[in-house]
């Protein structure tokens, strides 16, 4: 990939799973790399793991103060942040029937209010440095329906209109792109999960498998790059194939 | 650069373009490229350029849309480059002209070159892919098979129909490994986007100023596009099918 040595990198979401895999494949490409995450023993397990990090963060990113004292200094120890990988988010898996309206709170809060709350701090600085890549996790959860997580689905849509609306507002300076993954499967994921449950979710994907948090660092790594200099304003899908078809490929 | 090191690329389109483009780049790649279109001379060319910085090249004389041709293609790529790892479908030709004015002859000519190409590609090669394990697709859309344009209705609709199939041939080959996309480029700067001035009887500077009018105020280069193909081309993106990827500076995103 074209263009990543020496950029500055902030990943919310970094110190586990996709966010993880996104840091170790940036510092391969030579980036300048920091972690943004709320649980400050994984951060202190990735900082043993990937000790090239710059340094790693420990912040809500549901709460706009601590946001921006993150932020603040992510900017200190990067000289600046060419990059924000916008990843953090929770989901709770329960009927819609049943979704409180604390557990709704809890969810829009981290994967709305805090993506737009980490994007706007950012997009602000590199607006004002003149260049700049944002890049969101949304979800095919997002595009398509999906049982047992309403809450956390209709967040994902907001973030591809998020990153819709920001992509027209901050052009030609900064990209704003967002990446959908179908099923990923991190060490959480797997812990989820029987052998016959894999099995089953695999078999209605047309690739057969799950995403490796590998394959979704390696879009971010494209779409970050030089390479994707005209992307703008779109949502990837990298699910396998999965949602090609309908009812998510049965 | 290395990352179509032993792979075989098959390129529709590619005396000119976004396929030249992409020709050259994946030769850069490492890979050995067919190149395949109905321009003798512009073809040649390219493989010849391409040799000429050391990569490995072939030129294949022939029409996507006739099966004698696309079988020859498939068949010397495979014969004399030794297997077929990647096929571009990037062949693809434009009218300016609504449904009202659209003669019966030009809708043949731009279905069969933009779609029925594809298919008559994809159908020689899908057999070779399986046999070897697997391989990747990647046909050449269009923002205009997202959204409507207008003075472009045959075009429009062979190039919407080649993302549906695109997602149609990804459901029927992930089980033999074959993963299946296609890029949505914007405006591009290409031979075929300064024929569309005189097919609109614009003046070129207004046509091209117009073209640059997206959120990232410039047309797409060849080589942009070229990139999202090579993308689409790597391991970097083995996660990937079924998807069509957008790089149109901005513009369905308003």
């Amino acid at each position: 990939m074209r263009g990543l040595a020496g950029k500055g990198v902030l990943i919310t979401g970094g110190a586990s799973g996709i966010g993880a895999a996104t840091a170790s494949r940036f510092l391969e490409e030579e980036a300048k790399v920091c972690v943004l995450d709320r649980d400050a023993r994984a951060n202190a397990s990735i900082s043993k793991k990937l000790p090239a990090l710059t340094g790693t963060l420990t912040a809500d990113v549901g709460d706009l103060k601590e946001v921006r004292a993150a932020f603040a200094e992510a900017v200190r120890l990067l000289g600046r942040v060419d990059v924000l990988i916008n990843n953090a988010g929770i989901s709770i898996r329960h009927p819609f029937l049943d979704i409180t309206s604390e557990e709704w709170d809890r969810v829009v809060n981290v994967d709305l209010t805090g993506v737009f709350y980490v994007a706007q701090t950012a997009a602000r600085h590199m607006v004002e440095s003149g260049s700049g890549v944002i890049l969101q996790t949304a979800s095919t959860n997002g595009i398509v329906g999906h049982r047992l997580y309403a809450d956390y689905n209709a967040c994902k849509a907001g973030v591809i209109e998020l990153t819709k609306s920001m992509a027209l507002e901050l052009a030609p300076k900064v990209r704003v792109n967002a990446i959908a993954p179908g099923y990923v499967l991190t060490p959480m994921q797997r812990a989820e999960y029987t052998d016959a449950m894999l099995e089953e979710v695999n078999r209605k994907i047309p690739l057969g498998r799950h995403a490796a948090p590998e394959d979704i660092a390696a879009l971010f790594a494209f779409l970050a790059s030089d390479d994707a200099s005209y992307i703008t304003g779109q949502v990837i899908v990298i699910d396998g194939g999965e949602t090609a078809g309908g009812l998510a490929s049965r | 650069m290395s990352a179509l090191r032993g792979k075989v690329a098959l390129i529709t389109g590619a005396a000119s373009g976004i396929g030249r483009a992409t020709a050259f780049l994946f030769a850069r790649e490492g890979a050995a490229v067919a190149l395949f279109d109905v321009d003798g001379t512009g073809g040649r060319a390219v493989a010849e350029a391409i040799e000429a910085e050391k990569g490995r090249a072939l030129f294949v004389h022939g029409d996507v849309t006739r099966d004698a041709d696309v079988r020859r293609a498939v068949e010397e790529t495979t014969g004399r480059l030794g297997g077929l790892h990647i096929l571009f479908n990037n062949a693809g030709i434009i009218r300016r002209t609504t449904v009202a004015d659209t003669t019966e002859e030009d809708w043949d000519r731009v279905i069969a070159v933009n779609l029925k190409g594809v298919f008559l590609m994809s159908r020689h090669a899908v057999p070779v892919m399986a046999r070897a394990g697997g391989g990747i697709i990647i046909n050449t859309a269009s923002v205009w098979g997202l959204v409507g344009g207008m003075r472009a209705a045959a075009y429009c609709a062979s190039k919407g129909a080649v993302v549906l199939l695109t997602k149609a041939m990804a459901l029927d080959h992930g089980a033999q490994n074959i993963r299946v996309n296609c890029i949505c480029p914007g405006d591009t700067d290409t031979p075929m986007l300064r024929q569309e001035a005189g097919m609109l009887g614009e003046p070129m500077d207004r046509h091209m100023a117009q073209a640059a009018d997206v959120p990232l105020r410039r047309v797409a280069r060849p080589e942009d596009i070229a990139q999202a193909a090579l993308y689409l081309a790597s391991e970097s993106s083995s996660y990937i099918s079924g998807a069509p990827l957008i790089i149109d500076g901005g513009f369905v995103a308003g």
